[in-house]
């Protein structure tokens, strides 16, 4: 079942995820054949927050389908400012478009979504929550790389606790079979009760680290994430903790052949540039699969063959 | 003290609540929710600490002219889930209710997350799924973050 709105992986079945990356996968073996599909329909995008490569990859996709895009990118330039509450904002990007994409500081906006839009609405990020489509292009790269989810050793790493990223990909790789999970944090960054508890009712296992070098040559996947400043609420916290995990060409010496390390970007010093152009660096090439990814979801949920 | 001189000290009430059972010193804070303090109209009668034979020592509230509300009841029964509601009239008692924490509680307490939707200007209620009944744990519908016995027992 597809839910009508998309904020969570959380709720979304493995049957759905293996169709958008079916579909995904044929978009990206030729995006032509694509290129009109959505002449006449309108994409919202609703940024309150910053971003590049999900408005960027969204605002690409919906261009490449022949679509056009309509919306902002600051709260700044929308009536946010003057105190416009976001279920108004949503019921009038309802009017506007076909279909919308969000992203909001505020978290739960997807339940607004349910009751105030009739067109399907989708989450750009949504605060520290969830990054649902940030997931799925992860895991489409993933899956690019391995043919298989299923059976692999993935190991997840830096800020887990603020990182909107994490709990998407978690719930996401829940639904695969004997995941060989590993997060490495520090203490103080560690999961969310409410994410360890979600898995914890979904019998998913992992392992906690705080070392990579322990288990690195174990892994095919390294997920690394930045330590997010912007969500800190003590900016001394983010100065203690803000260089702790890093890697560089050094750290990759034992790994597996077919190791990949993945980002959803941005970083900031958490991957020395000189791994950039080892054969083991895929995060380019994941932020271009999320394009893919998007497009397939714009078609999905406009329910265009 | 025996249990009977303690019955002189609360006496029956015409109509109104008595909430009995409570867990022993919870009283106060079962005023409180209510919203009974100083400029409440009618009496109250409140024992706290008296002889129970199936708990031992329990506070029992006695509230004349006060009617629960559906809400007040799901307070109760986070806060005092021992406690039996009975609804006096004419002197006699109507009705017994036992508290049952219920699985799912709406316009309850405020999120404990300030980013959460339900703390913004939205024409939404605060609507919590209960996880865990020993300890208290309620689960937000919005942005599932938890709220553990530690932040209501502040709260409520």
């Amino acid at each position: 079942m597809i839910p009508k709105h998309l904020f969570s992986t959380r709720i979304i079945s493995k049957d759905f995820i293996e169709q958008i990356f079916s579909l995904a996968s044929k978009i990206e073996s030729n995006p032509d054949q694509f290129a009109d599909k959505c002449k006449g329909k309108i994409l919202g995008t609703l940024f309150f927050e910053p971003s590049t490569r999900t408005r960027l990859s969204f605002e690409s996709a919906m261009l490449r389908l022949g679509g056009q895009i309509l919306g902002f990118t600051s709260a700044k330039v929308s009536s946010a400012v003057k105190g416009e509450s976001i279920s108004d904002t949503i019921r009038m990007i309802n009017l506007y478009s076909d279909i919308a994409v969000i992203r909001h500081y505020i978290e739960g906006v997807g339940e607004i979504a349910k009751n105030f839009a009739s067109i399907p609405v989708i989450s750009g990020g949504t605060g520290s929550q969830e990054h649902p489509t940030q997931a799925l292009l992860d895991l489409y790269s993933i899956k690019k790389e391995f043919k298989e989810i299923d059976n692999l050793s993935i190991g997840v790493m830096g800020d887990l606790l603020y990182g909107r990223t994490i709990p998407s990909l978690l719930f996401a790789l829940a639904k695969y079979e004997n995941i060989d999970l590993h997060l490495i944090a520090p203490p103080a960054l560690r999961l969310r009760k409410n994410v360890a508890l979600r898995l914890k009712e979904n019998g998913f296992k992992y392992n906690i680290e705080e070392n990579l070098k322990d288990i690195i040559s174990d892994l095919d996947v390294l997920y690394m994430t930045r330590i997010q400043k912007e969500r800190f609420p003590d900016p001394v916290d983010y100065e203690r903790l803000k260089g702790v995990y890093q890697i560089s060409t050094e750290d990759i010496k034992n790994v597996k052949d077919r190791f990949i390390i993945l980002h959803p970007l941005p970083r900031v010093d958490e991957i020395d540039y000189s791994i950039d152009k080892t054969k083991h660096s895929r995060y380019f090439e994941q932020a271009l699969n999320g394009v893919w990814v998007r497009m397939a979801l714009i078609l999905i949920y406009l329910g265009i063959d | 003290m025996s249990e009977n001189s303690e019955k002189l000290i609360v006496t029956k009430i015409e109509d109104g609540t008595v909430i009995d059972r409570i867990p022993p010193g919870k009283a106060l804070k079962i005023l409180e929710i209510l919203g009974i303090d100083s400029n409440y109209p009618y009496t109250v009668a409140l024992a706290m600490r008296v002889a129970s034979k199936k708990m031992k020592l329990k506070d029992v509230v006695k509230i004349r002219g006060k009617a629960l509300t559906p809400q007040d009841t799901q307070k109760l029964s986070f806060i005092a889930p021992t406690a039996t509601v009975n609804i006096i009239v004419d002197y006699k008692v109507q009705e017994k209710q036992n508290l049952k924490v219920p699985n799912h509680v709406e316009d309850f307490v405020d999120c404990v997350n300030p980013n959460c939707v339900s703390n913004a200007h939205e024409p939404i209620v605060s609507s919590f799924d209960v996880v865990s009944k020993d300890p208290l744990i309620l689960r937000c519908v919005y942005c599932d973050r938890l709220l553990e016995q530690k932040y209501l027992n502040r709260k409520l």
